[in-house]
């Protein structure tokens, strides 16, 4: 029994149990918790991820396969702590000031997640101090911030003034995104990405902590 | 244009849907609550212009103006919703200080609270948390989902739960009159007073959501996994909404029909990337439905059908053309696969385009006047050649807009009629 593919094939349909069953499955034959973790579950959200951006797929199986690869993940995640599996990398993210828009949010941090990220979810209206708040204490590698109004995406450049003013601008990466949000503004607020979904997203976070 | 003999508004409205060249181009603003523009954005076109006269918020929840007959006629809109004849009293308003700073009117019966966080909620009368605006927001978002953890057994209390639902327990008018005894009565006589009384053609606001009212129900992100694994529970309840809307249908055509020229449909089909579904999931649930609501429509009434769905729905076009609206509005070009030409080249002569002629985005809210001129200009000719279309912005107007772009946007449009 290929348990890896089993795993792979169940994120890749949204099967949430079936996901499950096969990590557990895969546990009891010995397999690393981190080639089940690279093999199956961050390989099935990369596919899933390509046939979203190719306009295979759409919100409706992102969404079912990111909840089946937390359902695999459950059963992991105890044992990549204690496997010495470093994450891709820890990120920060959330909805803008003013803004309580969350769905698109919520599947940037499942894609990130999928592609190996520990996501620190801050929720939606957050301030630049919260932000700012996080960055100090948790020290991640990016931040990501969504916004869905034109009339608070000037949030975002407060933001990025504020890190400065903090001396912690140097210390991060910025990422945007958003309906309203466009590559343009992202260089005209001195961001350091911007991506239309959520599966880029993903990509971008990559490069960024690659760079 | 080409005509020779001037139309009436009406006239005007109905050529272009009828994909005839009109005599000028047509325009709306105000006619739908996605259609017009916000409390803050009129009030602040007001001030600018010297108009005087309150800025009645019409729509709570978007918190959208209701232009008054002064500046339907100062900007020659050919178009305008049958709810406006509703809360025509003085005390039907009173006068709201908004936390940007400018008073504006609210309908009698809206009373939010005030937070200690400067934000704002909305109670229904249980005390049930319907609705909240944090402060530096300018709307209301949703805060009660009804079946938010799994749907009923059955639907017999669905008009009960749709209630909790912001859209509906802070429905803009006609409907916030709904409720009484005489209502159908007297949306006929009004329907009928203000068809006597203008050359503009008349829009009823119907709404009939199904998808929404899946994502309203249950939650965006529930319903569209629903949409993915749990088909029988999602056609479950599209019947029990499908009854409910028939409803209401008959009704409105009733009481209507034979005096508004088009009945609005929303249901937000499109993200900015794309359909919310695949083009099979839409053919398989919602396509059936949205095709007897049309029919129905045009069946018992003179009305023509108008679907307003957000997003880039260009994958879905030939299956809304099928399922036999009219009208789409509001063509958001800023979105993938939307361009004004494609949709103008494919589909201009099944369907008329009620918007895509000013971005909302980044133009219209962040370019200069003269910029904003060259938008719209070409917007209006790539779309109007041999009908089909009416000129609207890409939705609402909103706050971030100046006024001198407004002005700057109505005198390009001026050069067309």
């Amino acid at each position: 029994m290929d348990h890896i593919n089993a795993i792979y094939q169940a994120v890749l349909e949204g099967d949430a149990a079936a996901a499950k069953e096969g990590v557990q499955a895969a546990l009891k034959q010995n397999l690393p918790a981190k080639q089940i973790m690279q093999e199956g579950l961050i390989a099935a959200m990369g596919e899933v991820g390509r046939l979203y951006e190719e306009g295979e797929l759409f919100v409706p199986e992102m969404l079912i396969a990111a909840r089946a690869m937390q359902a695999g993940l459950e059963p992991l995640k105890p044992l990549l702590a204690e496997s010495g599996m470093k994450s891709t990398g820890l990120i920060v993210i959330g909805t803008i000031k003013g803004d309580l828009h969350d769905i698109g949010k919520n599947l940037v941090g499942m894609m990130l997640e999928g592609a190996g990220f520990e996501v620190i979810d801050l929720g939606t209206d957050v301030t630049p101090e919260k932000f700012i708040k996080s960055v100090r204490e948790r020290k991640p590698q990016i931040v990501a911030m969504s916004a869905l109004l034109t009339t608070t995406m000037a949030n975002m450049g407060n933001t990025i003034k504020a890190l400065k003013e903090a001396g912690l601008r140097d210390q991060v990466k910025v990422m945007i995104g958003g309906a309203p949000v466009t590559q343009e503004y992202a260089n005209q607020i001195g961001a350091d990405g911007f991506s239309p979904d959520a599966s880029s997203a993903a990509r971008l976070a990559k490069t960024l902590v690659e760079a | 244009m080409t005509e020779t003999k001037k139309m009436t508004s009406r006239e005007r409205v109905l050529a272009t849907i009828a994909h005839r060249e009109p005599d000028a181009l047509p325009v709306d603003m105000g006619a739908t609550p996605s259609s017009g523009i916000s409390a803050i954005a009129y009030y602040n076109l007001k001030k600018y212009l010297g108009m005087p006269g309150p800025t009645r918020v019409y729509d709570i929840v978007q918190q959208v103006a209701q232009p008054d007959d002064a500046a339907l006629d100062h900007f020659g809109i050919d178009v305008v919703d049958i709810g406006r004849t509703f809360n025509d009293r003085p005390e039907d308003w009173y006068d709201f200080k908004l936390p940007q700073g400018m008073t504006v009117q609210f309908p009698a019966w809206f009373h939010p609270r005030q937070l200690d966080d400067n934000g704002w909620d909305v109670l229904d009368k249980e005390g049930t948390r319907i609705a909240y605006m944090p402060y530096g927001a300018s709307f209301f978002d949703q805060t009660c989902f009804p079946y938010l953890d799994g749907y009923p057994a059955d639907f017999k209390e669905l008009p009960y739960w749709m209630g909790k639902v912001h859209w509906s327990g802070l429905v803009h008018s006609p409907w916030d009159h709904a409720s009484e005894p005489d209502f159908w009565q007297q949306l006929r006589q009004r329907a009928i007073a203000l068809r006597q009384s203008t050359d503009r053609a008349l829009v009823v606001v119907a709404g009939c959501n199904l998808f929404e009212w899946g994502t309203f129900l249950r939650r965006m992100d529930n319903f569209l996994m629903d949409l993915a694994s749990d088909q029988t529970s999602v056609e479950r309840l599209l019947d029990a909404l499908m009854e409910q809307h028939l409803q209401t249908l008959e009704k409105v055509c009733e009481a209507v029909g034979d005096v508004a020229d088009i009945l609005r449909f929303g249901d937000d089909l499109g993200t900015d990337q794309g359909p919310f579904m695949a083009p099979k999931t839409y053919q398989k649930l919602f396509k059936p439905r949205h095709t007897q609501l049309t029919e129905y429509v045009h069946k018992h009434s003179q009305m023509k059908t108008f679907l307003h769905s957000c997003g880039s729905i260009y994958k879905l076009m030939p299956d809304l053309i099928e399922a036999g609206y009219d009208v789409i509005n509001p063509v958001q070009i800023t979105s993938k696969n939307m361009e004004p030409e494609k949709l103008k080249q494919e589909f201009g002569k099944d369907i008329t385009f009620w918007g895509g002629g000013a971005d909302t985005r980044h133009i219209l809210n962040r370019a200069t006047p003269e910029q904003v001129k060259d938008h719209v200009r070409r917007n209006i000719e790539i779309l109007s050649p041999g009908g089909g279309f009416v000129f609207n912005t890409v939705h609402n107007i909103l706050g971030d807009v100046p006024p001198q772009n407004i002005v700057a946007m109505f005198e390009a449009i001026d050069e067309y009629r």
